[in-house]
């Protein structure tokens, strides 16, 4: 909304603008793929990254610098000869533009990344500013009031996308498609589904105009082209395979996954880089190319696995696809998801889950990765024992643990070498040998004679016992601490030569106090086997799985979880995400205390995907069947009682997480709220997930869920009752909230807006969806008419005799509570 | 018996058509034992010998009737055909490799059955000659070693094993086989393993394979340094671990499986017949009956794996849809001949093809749940040798398990449940378990159970003593892992503590009869410390503190064994008599079972004299227990976590000896028919090739 009067002015501007950018089509040929102008643009934009490097530490100053040699090259040859050779007037355009690009592309970077500007070259990136901004001032007499805007600091990477989907100008178009390499990477990749939807279903200006981003990020990530690749098949997905432009989305995914984007310094073979990021953990010797085909041969699943390390034919072979051993990954994961969604029992499924992942980990480690995590690692090990499936009804989503080692760049580290299984280096297997080295003479006389160590036999079979000496300090640090809590050891009562008398009330004591320390773990369920992994604090559990871990001493080990969904459409949930995202950044910038917690999403097709898990948490349908509580008593025995400050905290948090997904539910109209789609975290957090229906569609269309959103009296309970203060501060969150989210309606509204071109998920169903959408934020309300609005939903929401409804038919059709 | 009428009517057969008219090859044969070298008079006969069809039953039989000094007459023969044995091994026609091999197991047969008496030195001499022995075999075990590794025949390959099976079965004692010292030398351990990592050859051979390196493994196992102990220790190749492990699932499954079946007909049968008359005498009967004939070698093998291979106990918990219920395995048994050339029947391989078989109704598995299974059917009766012995390798190899770090990390892992359907015995005052409603646990509680049957079971005349000591180790070693780990593992300790209890009840009541043939101290001086471990470290394990009340309850209500051993125990430490010292450690261990007696019974009287009652229930008991814990003063003993790990050199060598020498004449056995029926085989080959 704020931008439309500028839209509206500028429309007419841009296009004096966009002639001056067309002006040179003329000297390509037509057959040329790459689009002239944002080609020259690109040329001449990315000559000035290649200054502003020093400043830009978003572009890895290295590939930026070669991406742009390359694609100034590519111009050159095109374009040269036949520019110089006599037109001179549109090149002196082109280099006219070309100033005022780089213009903007100085100026912008300080505004863009204020922060960064003060701990690096501040004295570099200001003077080249303020050179630039002397020259913008040359120029200023061409200048438009759009292209002003496209200059000033206010414009985000949410403005472009609104341009660039709004405007019908291709000058315009390719302008953005420019400015996109100014914008950092991270604000960008929020925006990619949108970018790659636009570039599948809109017209071929539009297309034109991102290629060259997509392009230039595919040869710098790995990940990037993995994340493109993917969403472009399943956006184009809901496409009729015979159109002309489901062959361009086709033709990129191609072009990515042909590998041909491979970043041009690895084909260079820099042997300086190879082993500087190097773990220790694999032998340095092993360069750079020999592990990368290694980990492809122990990947493709088809090939033997045995000797790959002796053949030498294999080290010979071409470099490897690079997305390959990846694509192999995700395959299997979803092939295990369809041969268990055939077995009857939850049991069955469980243990088969098991048994198949045990399979994968041979082929571990790999140069795989999972998209989901924050950073660049290696997939080492998938802790089978720990995998469990999730509820659900025909399907099988199950949750995997993945341990990864963290490296500083996944395409250049080496893939870790292999540890066997039983090498378990943890306390845990240590403390469990027997005290060889102590206990020798003084347990000769006891019943249990000495351990019989010197056999030649055993020589072999248990090597482990040199690693127990080395590590002894280490377990004796560890087992004092044991000691105390415990009862005495064995070994103390053989030091001092006197009887040792202990209390039989003592170790029944001990024995009760044990137990009751451990926090309230759930008990074992064979028809909801996740009820107990997911309760597990999530810190226990790395801790635990640590120890298991033949990688687990490694500092740079991590363990990251993935539920993998195989059958379900994750796109509507990748659309929440983008849209909680949103809203979550924007209480932000209002200083407005909500909470909620959106999830990452991996969509890999149309029918299948990848979620990130929410840690230390599980359904309040899991919390009542375990704790057979009520909502409020659950929160006071995981807490404490009403007045004590985790109790209290663990209310806020319930009420700013109740507020800000009551504003969520509302506003995409997320339906199918049953308890087993809402979770409960550690703090107190209710999470809502599954957006399987929001926007124009609902389960079954019975009409159920006619309320605003979920808001039953055992919530208002744990708020402390309708007449209590945490009530009404969660009704005045809301209306924060609400009034917060119609400032920025615009940010939200094209998220949605953008994915609905081309799309056929349910969601957008029918044509009314973006109107009821911009409805919903009653733009035309008074503050005091929001707040009865708030009123209204909350009291409405409350009396739903449809949430109950619902509720009693989840449980009577599914079992949920 | 089917088998050996077969062979007698094939001997039957050839014998009748010799008279009339004698082969070529065995007029070829005649030639060999004239004391005049054959090629003199036709120089291309060797190159001949190879293309006959080889008459092993003439060629060995005719070994045999000579005695020592004809054979010594015609020893530069025989050495020369062994040397052009050797020689046709590296020829390019199949027929001429399948052959020499042939005549090579008869030759090696015929001159040991000649020879049992005679050293190992003379038969070598008697075939190859002292000098060219070392050369001889070299060629030998190269040539083997390449066509197990070609890409070649897989019935040359078949045939390659059986010869190898036949060099290393050939003599009672696997260590008085002196050419097996050659063996040694020039190692043929790579292309057993690499056999065992191909799955196609694995499926066809891994049988052979498997049990060839399990004798090999103890060929001089005490008394020099075996290659191939040295070798399987070291080896990490999952692919062959796992394919190793994949055998020995299979052969143990197929026997589960067999007697499975056996036993379903068995019941059927035996019911509709006895319908009033159902004694427990009878039942007994019906068992031995339907025992099948076990398969030591294949324990062996897993022994071995697991004794020596650290990499191996992996292997164990490795998944596998359950065998057995897949589409025929092939050959599991020595007994069941090599299936035909070209109809390979495709038999699971889950670990090479990363699909599993999409079977519903197929319960993934793994080898230690096969393994359990299989010790259940085997211990249930220990009454003839060959089970004896297999229980005891049971309880052996469970021991070694018992040890392992991983092993008992994935045994104790809470996230690995499985059902584990134990066989047990049908007893007169019990019924026989429902299997639908096991209970899906982590593997230790079979274990467990298995070793709870174990007690409950085998309390006889012919009391197993060794058996009982090991499975009261077993599970002494596993509550050490949980006490150090602080396992508290949810089982119903209750069975183990009865068990317990009325195994000390059986060794005290038949005292006399056991006295004169066990120290039965030891055995009862190990249940004790079980209580002990349980009465002072139940604080580390117990899953509830009801489950340390309960622990209270059972030695209260079943105070009355405990007393009686006492007062054994102290009668005999008070005399002078050879289990002086035995008992006295008994009587030492017992102070805090007896504290906790003398302690609580009181108690439990003056409640039951205040409150009227004359019976007092569980719950009463037990309201007692947990009032009166804080006047109650406990021993801590020493050593009660510690063990000896197990050790085979020393204590364990004479029964592996034994084991072996058995396995050894039982693969002879069936190896006899089985080079036999390759000769069908071989017609077959014949004609394709």
């Amino acid at each position: 909304m704020k931008f439309s009067p500028v839209l509206l002015e500028a429309r007419s501007l841009a296009v004096a603008m966009g002639d001056t950018v067309v002006e040179p089509a003329p000297l390509k040929p037509t057959s040329e793929p790459t689009p002239g102008p944002a080609g020259n643009n690109g040329g001449s934009l990315l000559s000035v990254i290649t200054e502003g490097v020093g400043e830009l530490s978003v572009i890895d100053p290295e590939v930026a610098q070669k991406a742009c040699q390359e694609v100034l090259e590519k111009v050159k040859l095109l374009h040269g000869g036949v520019a110089i050779s006599g037109r001179g007037s549109p090149l002196e355009l082109v280099n006219g533009d070309g100033v005022d690009s780089e213009i903007r592309c100085l100026d912008d970077p300080p505004a863009q990344i204020r922060e960064e500007e003060d701990e690096m070259g501040a004295t570099v990136a200001s003077s080249t500013a303020k050179g630039a901004r002397r020259q913008r001032q040359n120029n200023s007499a061409k200048q438009s009031w759009l292209l002003r805007l496209f200059e000033s600091k206010l414009f985000d990477i949410s403005m472009a996308i609104s341009y660039l989907y709004n405007s019908k100008e291709p000058g315009v178009q390719a302008y953005i498609g420019n400015r996109l390499f100014c914008f950092r990477d991270e604000d960008v990749d929020f925006y990619l589904p949108q970018l790659l939807n636009m570039y599948i279903h809109m017209d071929e200006d539009v297309g034109d105009a991102i290629k060259p981003y997509i392009v230039h990020r595919c040869r710098q990530s790995i990940n990037f082209s993995l994340q493109c690749a993917l969403l472009l098949g399943a956006y184009s997905s809901d496409m009729h395979i015979s159109t002309q432009r489901h062959s361009r989305g086709t033709k990129l995914r191609k072009l990515i996954l042909s590998d041909e984007l491979k970043p041009a310094h690895r084909k260079r073979e820099l042997p300086s880089l190879s082993p500087a990021p190097d773990t220790g953990l694999s032998p340095s010797k092993r360069t750079h190319q020999r592990s990368k085909s290694d980990a492809t041969a122990s990947i493709s699943l088809s090939s033997n696995l045995k000797r790959t390390a002796s053949n030498p034919k294999v080290e010979n072979e071409d470099e490897p696809i690079r997305l390959a051993p990846e694509r192999e990954f995700i395959k299997s994961l979803m092939a295990i998801g369809k041969r268990l969604a055939t077995l009857p029992t939850k049991e069955q499924k469980t243990q088969r889950l098991i048994s198949e992942l045990s399979l994968l980990n041979h082929k571990l480690p790999a140069r795989v990765w999972l998209p989901t995590a924050g950073f660049d690692h290696h997939v080492v090990r998938v802790p089978h024992t720990q995998a469990v499936v999730l509820n659900s009804k025909d399907k099988a989503p199950y949750l995997i643990y993945v341990e990864v080692l963290e490296c500083e760049n996944f395409d250049t580290t080496s893939v870790p070498a292999r540890i066997p299984e039983n090498r378990i280096r943890s306390t845990r297997s240590v403390e469990n040998l027997p005290e060889c080295g102590i206990t020798h003479e003084q347990r000769a006389g006891s019943f249990s004679t000495v351990p019989n160590y010197d056999n030649d036999d055993e020589a072999w079979s248990v090597d482990d016992i040199g690693e127990l000496q080395v590590e002894l300090p280490e377990v004796h640090t560890n087992s004092c601490d044991n000691i105390s809590q415990f009862s005495v050891d064995s070994i103390t009562s053989q030091e001092s030569k006197e009887p040792v008398f202990i209390a039989a009330g003592d170790i029944r004591r001990r024995l009760s106090e044990q137990l009751a320390h451990t926090p309230t773990a759930f008990k074992r369920d064979p028809e909801d086997p996740s009820a107990v992994a997911l309760k597990e604090p999530w810190q226990e559990k790395v801790r635990r799985i640590r120890e298991g871990s033949p990688y687990g001493h490694l500092p740079n080990w991590r363990l990251l979880s993935v539920i993998v969904k195989c059958g379900d459409d994750l796109r509507q949930e990748l659309l929440a995400f983008q849209v909680l995202k949103q809203l979550q950044s924007i209480w932000e910038q209002e200083r407005v205390p909500l909470w909620i917690k959106p999830y990452k999403i991996l969509v890999i097709s149309a029918d299948s995907g990848m979620i990130e898990p929410v840690v230390n948490a599980v359904s309040i349908h899991q919390v009542k069947k375990q704790s057979q509580l009520s909502l409020l008593d659950y929160f006071l025995q995981e807490h404490g009682s009403y007045t004590t400050e985790a109790f209290l905290s663990a209310q806020r948090n319930f009420v700013q997480s109740c507020a800000g997904y009551c504003l969520v539910c509302y506003l995409l109209q997320v339906k199918d709220r049953h308890n087993g789609n809402i979770l409960l975290d550690a703090e107190g957090h209710i999470i809502h997930i599954d957006f399987g229906f929001i926007l124009s569609s609902s389960p079954r269309n019975l009409g159920f869920e006619t309320s605003a959103f979920k808001l039953t009296t055992e919530f208002v309970d744990v708020m402390g009752g309708l007449d209590g203060d945490m009530f009404n501060y969660y009704k005045m969150l809301m209306l924060q909230g609400l009034i917060a989210a119609r400032k920025h309606m615009d940010k939200v509204v094209q998220i949605v807006e953008i994915m609905q071109q081309g799309s056929q998920l349910p969601c957008f169903h029918g044509s009314s969806t973006i109107r009821n959408l911009k409805e919903r934020f009653h733009m035309s309300m008074t503050e005091e008419q929001l707040q009865l609005l708030v009123e209204q939903m909350v009291d409405g929401s409350m009396r739903s005799i449809t949430t109950k409804l619902y509720d009693g038919f989840q449980y009577l059709t599914n079992g949920i509570m | 018996m089917a088998q050996v009428e077969k062979r007698g009517g094939l001997l039957r057969k050839s014998s009748a058509s010799k008279k009339p008219l004698k082969e070529k090859v065995v007029l070829m044969y005649d030639e060999i034992f004239m004391t005049e070298d054959p090629s003199k008079c036709s120089p291309r006969f060797w190159e001949e010998l190879f293309l006959m069809k080889v008459n092993l039953e003439y060629l060995e039989g005719k070994l045999e009737s000579l005695d020592g000094e004809e054979l010594m007459k015609i020893k530069d023969n025989i050495n020369c055909l062994f040397q052009h044995c050797i020689q046709a091994l590296g020829e390019d026609h199949p027929i001429r490799v399948v052959n020499a091999l042939q005549t090579l197991c008869a030759l090696i047969r015929g001159v040991h059955q000649k020879n049992k008496s005679t050293s190992g030195f003379d038969i070598i001499n008697m075939l190859m000659g002292f000098d060219k022995a070392e050369l001889c075999m070299k060629n030998l075990m190269e040539s083997l070693d390449s066509l197990l590794c070609a890409e070649g025949s897989e019935s040359l390959k078949s045939l390659c094993l059986k010869l190898l099976l036949c060099l290393v079965t050939v003599t009672d004692n696997i260590s008085q086989n002196t050419i097996l010292e050659y063996v040694m030398i020039n190692s043929i351990f790579e292309a057993i393993l690499q056999i065992l990592s191909h799955p196609p050859s694995r499926r066809e051979h891994g049988y052979d394979a498997v049990v060839l390196l399990a004798l090999l493994v103890n060929y001089r196992k005490y008394e020099s340094v075996n290659p191939y102990i040295v070798k399987l220790s070291i080896v990490d190749d999952e692919a062959t671990l796992n394919g190793m492990g994949l055998v020995i699932a299979q052969a143990l499954s197929e026997y589960n499986r067999q007697y499975k079946d056996k036993e379903e007909e068995h019941q059927s049968g035996f019911f509709s017949a006895l319908t009033n008359m159902v004694g427990s005498m009878f039942i007994a009967d019906a068992h031995e009956k339907i025992s099948v004939q076990t398969n030591e070698a294949i324990l062996l093998a897993l022994y071995e794996a697991v004794h020596l291979n650290r990499n191996f106990i992996t292997v164990l918990a490795q998944s596998h849809p359950e065998m057995g219920l897949v589409t025929t395995p092939v050959s599991p048994a020595p007994t069941t001949p090599a299936t035909p050339l070209g109809t390979t029947p495709p038999s699971s391989d889950v670990i090479s093809s990363v699909e599993l078989p999409l079977d519903a109704d197929v319960q993934t598995s793994n080898l230690l749940i096969t393994f359990l299974k299989y010790s259940s059917i085997v211990m249930q009766d220990t009454k003839d040798e060959h089970r004896l012995h297999s229980g005891k390798l049971c309880l052996i190899i469970l021991t070694c398990i018992a040890e392992d770090q991983y092993a008992n990390a994935f045994l104790h892992d809470d996230n690995m449940n499985f059902r584990v359907n134990l066989h047990r015995m049908p007893m007169r005052h019990r019924k026989k378990a429902a299997d639908k409603n096991l209970p899906c646990r982590p593997l230790v509680c079979a274990v467990l159970d298995l070793m709870v049957e174990f007690i409950v079971t085998h309390m006889m005349k012919e009391f197993p003593m060794d058996l009982y000591v090991r499975c009261i180790q077993v599970v002494h070693k596993l509550l050490c892992y949980q006490k150090k780990c602080r396992v508290r593992l949810h089982y119903t300790w209750r069975e183990l503590w009865s068990a317990l209890i009325n195994l000390l009840k059986f060794l005290m009541s038949n005292e006399t009869v056991l006295l004169a043939k066990h120290n039965i101290f030891t055995l009862a001086l190990m249940i004790v410390n079980l209580f002990n471990m349980f009465i002072t470290y139940g604080d580390t394990f117990l899953p509830t503190p009801s489950s340390y009340d309960e622990l209270y309850y059972e030695i209260i209500r079943m105070h009355q064994s405990f007393d009686n051993l006492y007062s054994m125990v102290l009668r005999l430490s008070t005399n002078a008599g050879q289990w002086k010292e035995a008992a006295s450690k008994v009587t030492h261990a017992l102070v805090n079972i007896r504290a906790i007696i003398n302690h609580f019974n009181p108690k439990i009287e003056s409640y039951a004299a205040v409150n009227h009652i004359s019976q007092l229930s569980e719950e009463q008991v037990l309201e007692v227990v947990r009032a009166n814990y804080d006047t109650l003063t406990l021993k801590l003993q020493d050593g009660l976590d510690q063990y000896e790990r197990y050790s085979e050199q020393h204590k364990e060598a004479a029964f592996f000896k034994e084991l072996v020498r058995s396995i050894s004449t039982n693969v002879r056995r069936n190896l006899a028919f089985h080079t036999l029926s390759q000769e069908v085989l071989l017609k077959e080959f014949s004609t394709i090739s």
